[in-house]
């Protein structure tokens, strides 16, 4: 079955439920969620704290299976991970202290068994994708946090998947260099036009890098609303000072609060 | 069954099978019945000896060792190592030399102790407390680091007197630790006045031990060796059971 | 000039002149000779009688390697097991800390009853001192790795046996290495206790002649070789340790004080 290029990339969820038990206590954390995001848009969820976004996304990537409901990406099940077709860039760089930055954006490669010399070819230009071909032989201990958000964001894309999910990858990170990492990822994002999921606690950050912004509300968590960011691209920081941006701010702070 | 009591009953469940095949294992001829007496008449020996008033003065005078070592080793150490904890140039001198001698294997001390005092009350229980001694110290410089910063700083903020600060921060944050100090003093010291009564004595549990052992008296070898591990495992865990309770006053 | 350097040289000073103390109080006649021999006449003892030092140190050495191979292996690979499963961990390191309170050596009588005084007994008994604190060590270092990193192994397709091999393992080993400094000592201490105590050779074997024999300059040589024995393994690991130094730190919190050496 071949897969059409206005459906590489899509992902679709259908009435996704998920009840988490443990100690004899069931908690609904998900309760029918369902959306679909187009190939190559940006797409964020926000939401309150607890909400259930990042379990959200943990089955988006495969990690974790919903109680009930399905998922769907490229117009393929998505069951297990699958790191070709959805890349994954978590909160916490987790890059292996042991290994390289290279050898870090190798990482998924080997595990494939993919030749020697294929690997570092793909690695190197992961890694010069986000600009730190410079780095490729230093270790994480020798790189800034937001260095090492680069070489993980390097390593999920290495594979060229078509759907890069992201779970609040900036948070941890200091004002400035979620700044600088916001016009960065978007820099990417233009140049290979991926489906791009972000889970963010940031309204502001969500706005700015997004087409579409998805509300989540908290336990359990549900699709409160869908808001499409009419802002123009490419994006610039002087936009976060407009009047729209403002609006469409608040209106944010409204559905989460309620 | 909730998950704790299941995790509860299997540990008993190990244990009791533990001492099954004790009992069993030299009954059934699968160890020669020389070497490993069954379970029972081990501890039919032990009710024996603990009937027996020769017994009890080498018990006692173990007991008496360990219990003068430990009172003069744990608050020694306790006072000297706060000394250095607390100063800092103090601490940047000492606290490597003691991290060095208590790594450095204590028991190999025990012929010079001998040389010096000879085989004597004072020698064990002088061996007993430099077995201690360094733990203590150790356990109180981590006993003061682990005081929390800022509930010191809370206390200073709010103007507490020295005598405040110290009954009502580093004492609650110091317990557990204080605690851990005590058990683990314990251990090492109890291990070190048996190795020296064993090494070289003439009277004491270890020597009985040490004697046993060479005269191929198993069954009351075993029995001192349950009735030793009996001891050192209810204490442990009397103590144990403080310190955890204290453990949430530090969080 | 810094806290950090006045208080290193303070420390010179201080062992400076304790071995100064060392040579000078016995011959000012301030300390009985027996007690404590003239630090150049310990030496001295040490190199006349090298060759038995040395034969005495053989045999040390083997029982020791033995010792370390059983202790650290096994309590290495124990403690890496019971510290991956949450429920073997509950259910036996409860059982494992509360034996960890009993004095082992009363255990050695015992095994010299069943394996004689050779190497046997002095190898068994080794391997079970060592093997306990070992085990606890690595179980306890086992735990504070990060989870996560396996999570995102998981998520680039790694197949548990992936998982195991390539980060799991590798994620070891600064806890592999620091159970195999504590390990190694306990084996050392635990072989000469055992030689002390009840033995036809090896380094214990000669302090306790010597004692008997009131030769304490030779009691001092042989304990000097002791500890340079214990000095050398250490720094030995801690080199290994040093090669990982760098990212060791960014894999976990800092390292936790010894626990087990040190009887």
């Amino acid at each position: 079955m071949t897969i059409d290029s206005a459906h590489q990339g899509a992902v679709e969820v259908s009435d996704l439920n998920h009840v988490y038990g443990a100690n004899g206590q069931t908690r609904k954390v998900l309760d029918g969620i369902s959306l679909k995001v187009e190939s190559g848009k940006f797409v964020s969820i926000v939401g309150p704290s607890g909400c259930g976004k990042s379990s959200l996304l943990m089955m988006l990537a495969g990690l974790t299976r919903p109680t009930s409901g399905a998922i769907r990406a490229s117009g393929k099940p998505v069951d297990k991970p699958d790191p070709q077709r959805i890349g994954v860039v978590f909160q916490d760089a987790s890059l292996y202290p042991w290994l390289s930055a290279r050898d870090n954006v190798e990482f998924p490669l080997s595990l494939r068994g993919v030749d020697k010399a294929v690997r570092r070819d793909k690695a190197m230009d992961a890694l010069a994708l986000v600009g730190l071909e410079a780095f490729a032989e230093n270790f994480p201990h020798e790189l800034s946090g937001g260095m090492k958000q680069r070489v993980s964001i390097a390593r999920g894309l290495v594979q060229d998947p078509p759907i890069l999910l992201m779970d609040e990858p900036f948070a941890a990170l200091d004002e400035q260099t979620r700044i600088s990492m916001g016009d960065e990822l978007l820099r990417i994002w233009d140049k290979t036009r991926k489906t791009v999921i972000f889970v963010t606690h940031g309204l502001s950050e969500a706005i700015y890098l997004s087409d579409e912004v998805l509300v989540m509300s908290g336990r359990p968590g549900r699709l409160l609303d869908r808001v499409e960011i009419d802002l123009p691209r490419p994006r610039n920081l002087e936009m976060m000072s407009t009047p729209r941006f403002a609006e469409l701010r608040e209106l944010l702070w409204q559905q989460i609060k309620s | 069954m909730s998950p704790k009591a299941v995790t509860i009953v299997a540990r008993l469940a190990i244990v009791l099978a533990v001492f099954g095949a004790w009992e069993l294992a030299p009954r059934i001829d699968l160890v020669d019945i020389r070497l490993l007496p069954p379970l029972s008449e081990v501890l039919a020996t032990l009710a024996q000896l603990l009937s027996t008033a020769k017994f009890w003065s080498h018990l006692g005078v173990t007991l008496g060792e360990t219990l003068v070592a430990f009172l003069i080793a744990v608050p020694l150490g306790a006072v000297l190592g706060i000394l250095i904890a607390e100063s800092r140039f103090a601490s940047e001198v000492f606290k490597p030399l003691v991290f060095f001698v208590f790594s450095i294997p204590k028991s190999i001390f025990l012929p010079i102790f001998i040389l010096l005092f000879g085989i004597t009350f004072t020698q064990k229980i002088a061996f007993g407390v430099f077995s201690t001694i360094f733990i203590v110290m150790m356990t109180a410089f981590a006993a003061i680091d682990s005081v929390r910063e800022d509930h010191l700083r809370v206390a200073r903020s709010y103007g507490a007197t020295m005598f405040q600060t110290v009954m009502r921060v580093y004492l609650p944050s110091m317990t557990p630790v204080l605690l851990e100090a005590i058990r683990l003093a314990m251990i090492f010291n109890f291990t070190g006045i048996l190795l020296a009564e064993m090494y070289a004595s003439r009277e004491g549990l270890g020597n009985l031990i040490g004697a046993w052992g060479q005269g191929y008296q198993l069954k009351e070898l075993l029995a001192a060796i349950l009735l030793v591990s009996a001891m050192s495992i209810l204490f442990n865990e009397f103590i144990r059971y403080y310190e955890i309770k204290c453990e949430h006053w530090r969080s | 000039m810094s806290v950090e350097q006045r208080a290193r040289i303070a420390r010179y000073c201080l062992v400076g002149a304790l071995v100064v103390l060392w040579e000078l109080l016995p011959r000012l006649g301030v300390v009985p000779e027996l007690f404590l021999p003239p630090l150049s006449r310990t030496l001295q003892a040490l190199v006349g009688s090298a060759d038995e030092f040395a034969s005495h140190l053989g045999v040390t050495l083997y029982e020791t390697l033995i010792s370390l191979v059983f202790a650290c292996g096994g309590g290495i690979v124990f403690g890496l097991i019971l510290g991956a499963s949450a429920a073997m961990r509950g259910l036996m390191l409860p059982i494992m800390s509360g034996l960890f309170a009993v004095p082992l050596v009363v255990l050695y009588p015992l095994f010299t009853a069943w394996f004689g005084i050779g190497e046997e007994s002095k190898i068994v008994f080794a391997s079970v001192y060592g093997f306990l604190p070992t085990l606890l060590g690595t179980a306890a270092g086992v735990q504070t790795i990060d989870r996560h990193l396996i999570t995102v192994a998981r998520s680039m397709g790694a197949t548990p046996f992936q998982q195991i091999v390539r980060v799991y393992v590798p994620a070891t080993i600064p806890t592999v290495l620091s159970s195999l400094r504590l390990g190694g000592a306990l084996a050392i201490v635990g072989v000469v206790v055992a030689e002390m105590l009840t033995s036809t050779a090896g380094i214990g074997f000669l302090i306790s002649k010597y004692r008997t024999l009131l030769d304490s300059p030779h009691v001092f040589a042989a304990i000097l070789l002791v500890l340079f024995l214990a000095i050398t393994f250490d720094l030995m690991v801690q080199s290994l340790e040093r090669r990982t130094l760098g990212w060791r730190r960014s894999l976990r919190s800092n390292e936790l004080a010894p626990s087990g050496a040190g009887h």
